[in-house]
């Protein structure tokens, strides 16, 4: 696990890893909210023109639109975040969203504290500097309004099910039992399921990385250094030993989980 | 297990929990009909539970990765704070906002210290050296007061109203979120803020008193001054958060003190709206100078009534043990 990851805990005690957004991406984000807040000042400026002809309602009208950039420039993103759960437009367009140490969406206090401080952090590029510290590019508003910027995992979807594409297996069967296979276990099996499914590898790349992992679960096995397990080539080892487990690792224990 | 096998056994809740992420897709649970969402609640403590599992049994494998991801979206629906209710504005107003100011009240007096050390500070380098008055008062007010043009007519007060609002609005939040600099930019903000009244009223007042001075700054001086102090004061309460941070670290105590703080904050700093209104309409018109006095009076005795008295209750609370940094 990355060491800079946001890791929360949920109430059954289960870990939710967060990635936490860097600089460039919710630069990007920021830029596009601020698009968002010039098309609204835009607009009032249309409408306040619009309506400026017409004498002292004319006057009202541009004194109203005075004070719109206000409005926008504070209320925007404590508003918007607080609507959407923590995601803006400009942070939903790159992937971004907002959330509390605790994992919760942020609400109306979040929200105002993050974004007010925003002022301090856009003045003379403290929050950049502040970003470039912290682990989690924390700005000085979210520091004092306990948030996280994360990067919304875009995920496959459950229709087409998250999985390792087929093993390659070249070895026809389990061969003979190897000593010791108790002692490996999801890890291990794991470790080998991933190595066997990665096609197009380079075969002297492959020989040298099967041997590698064939040295260190020799160890695990136990192997005396004159088993002939050891004479085979590592990549039959690695076949046979995933066949061996894979009795082990397929029929589902009973109880595994609840049915939904 | 293989984590294919896994992946088949479960998929169909997942796949039903993505179709109700799909579904609140602002964000929020409420576009989810209610019949759905204990649906929803339990298709969500399976998925964590798969996740708690597949994390013991798949570690690095790509299932693993998508059940984290499905919980981490479904996490913040769940959790979250309590909506904002418009209808809540009536009682913020009546007691959580007037209480809210009571509970700052050594952070207010410390505000209102250094304000009143800002405009002793200007005063008396204004009586000590008058040669520089011109050059230590930072407002071209003083020049525009001393050509008597101070009392215009109100053909462009709804625009001067809106750019004082916005003005002094922007103050109130930097005073707050310099607090977040151990409040340093928010002590100099008042000590400015007080300067320049200090510089002001002692230039105005060399030669006696000039009620007509006076007569333009009380009408949205009290409220306006007010505000600042009191948003002056959420600005030291994350400063003292940060130095003194009690029993909790000093980042735990900062959140805590700002969530409370910025409640505060906000809420005195819609109170500018009215003192906006009364300097652009009021202060520079021709009412009589006693009406302006009266229009100040009235204003101040409003404010602090309703901040001093709004909100208590007939019964005193029982002491709650305080945990949390500050007061």
């Amino acid at each position: 696990m990355l060491p800079d990851l946001h890791e929360i805990r949920t109430a059954d005690n289960v870990g939710i890893g967060y990635d936490p957004a860097g600089i460039g991406s919710r630069f990007l984000a920021f830029g596009v909210d601020t698009l968002v807040q010039g098309v609204v000042v835009i607009a009032a400026l249309v409408v306040a023109l619009a309506l400026a002809p017409a004498g002292i309602a004319g006057t009202l009208a541009i004194a109203l639109f005075l004070l719109v950039p206000l409005l926008v420039s504070v209320g925007y993103f404590a508003v918007a975040e607080a609507l959407t759960a923590g995601r803006t437009p400009g942070k939903r367009a790159l992937g971004l969203r907002v959330i509390r140490l605790d994992g919760g969406a942020p609400g109306l206090r979040e929200a105002l504290v993050r974004n007010i401080v925003r002022i301090i952090d856009l003045a003379l590029g403290i929050g950049v500097v502040v970003m470039f510290f912290d682990r989690r590019s924390r700005r000085l508003g979210d520091l004092a309004a306990g948030t996280v910027v994360v990067r919304e995992h875009r995920a496959p979807t459950a229709a087409a099910p998250p999985g390792l594409p087929p093993p390659i297996l070249r070895t026809p069967d389990a061969g003979p039992a190897i000593d010791g296979v108790e002692h490996l276990g999801n890890a291990e099996w794991g470790a080998l399921r991933t190595f066997l499914s990665r096609p197009g590898m380079a075969p002297d790349q492959r020989a040298r990385l099967a041997a590698v992992i064939a040295e260190r679960l020799c160890e695990r096995l136990g192997l005396a250094p004159g088993a002939p397990e050891r004479q085979w080539p590592p990549e039959l080892l690695l076949e046979r030993l995933y066949l061996q487990l894979l009795p082990r690792m397929a029929p589902a224990p009973p109880g595994h989980g609840m049915p939904v | 297990m293989t984590p294919e096998q896994f992946a088949a056994r479960r998929q169909a809740g997942w796949a039903e929990l993505e179709s109700h992420l799909a579904q609140a897709r602002r964000g929020a649970l409420r576009s989810v009909p209610a019949a759905d969402l204990q649906r929803f609640g339990v298709l969500y403590r399976h998925a964590a539970s798969d996740l708690a599992i597949a994390r013991r049994d798949f570690a690095g494998q790509p299932v693993t990765e998508y059940l984290n991801g499905l919980c981490g979206r479904a996490h913040p629906l769940i959790y979250r704070g309590r909506p904002v209710r418009p209808s809540a504005l009536p009682r913020f107003y009546a007691s959580v906002l007037p209480r809210a100011v009571r509970a700052a009240g050594p952070y207010v007096a410390a505000s209102l210290a250094l304000s009143v050390a800002g405009v002793l500070a200007g005063w008396l380098a204004v009586r000590l050296r008058p040669d520089l008055a011109a050059t230590l008062i930072p407002d071209s007010l003083f020049d525009r007061m001393a050509r008597g043009e101070v009392s215009g007519g109100i053909g462009d007060a709804p625009v001067a109203a809106s750019l004082i609002i916005g003005n002094n609005v922007k103050v109130a939040l930097l005073c707050f979120c310099g607090g977040v600099l151990l409040g340093i930019p928010t002590a100099l903000t008042l000590l400015a803020n007080g300067w320049v009244l200090g510089t002001l009223a002692s230039s105005i007042h060399r030669d006696g008193i000039d009620y007509r001075f006076w007569a333009y700054i009380v009408p949205h001086g009290v409220i306006e001054l007010s505000v600042i102090v009191l948003a002056g004061a959420t600005g030291l309460m994350l400063g003292d958060a940060i130095l003194r941070p009690g029993l909790l670290s000093r980042g735990d105590a900062l959140i805590a003190v700002a969530l409370r703080a910025v409640v505060l904050c906000v809420g005195v700093a819609s109170l500018l709206v009215v003192a906006g209104l009364l300097e652009g309409f009021v202060s520079p018109s021709d009412l009589p100078t006693p009406a302006k006095y009266a229009i100040g009076a009235g204003s101040g005795v409003l404010l602090y009534s309703w901040l001093l008295l709004g909100g208590r209750t007939r019964r005193a609370a029982a002491p709650r043990l305080q945990l949390d940094a500050g007061g």
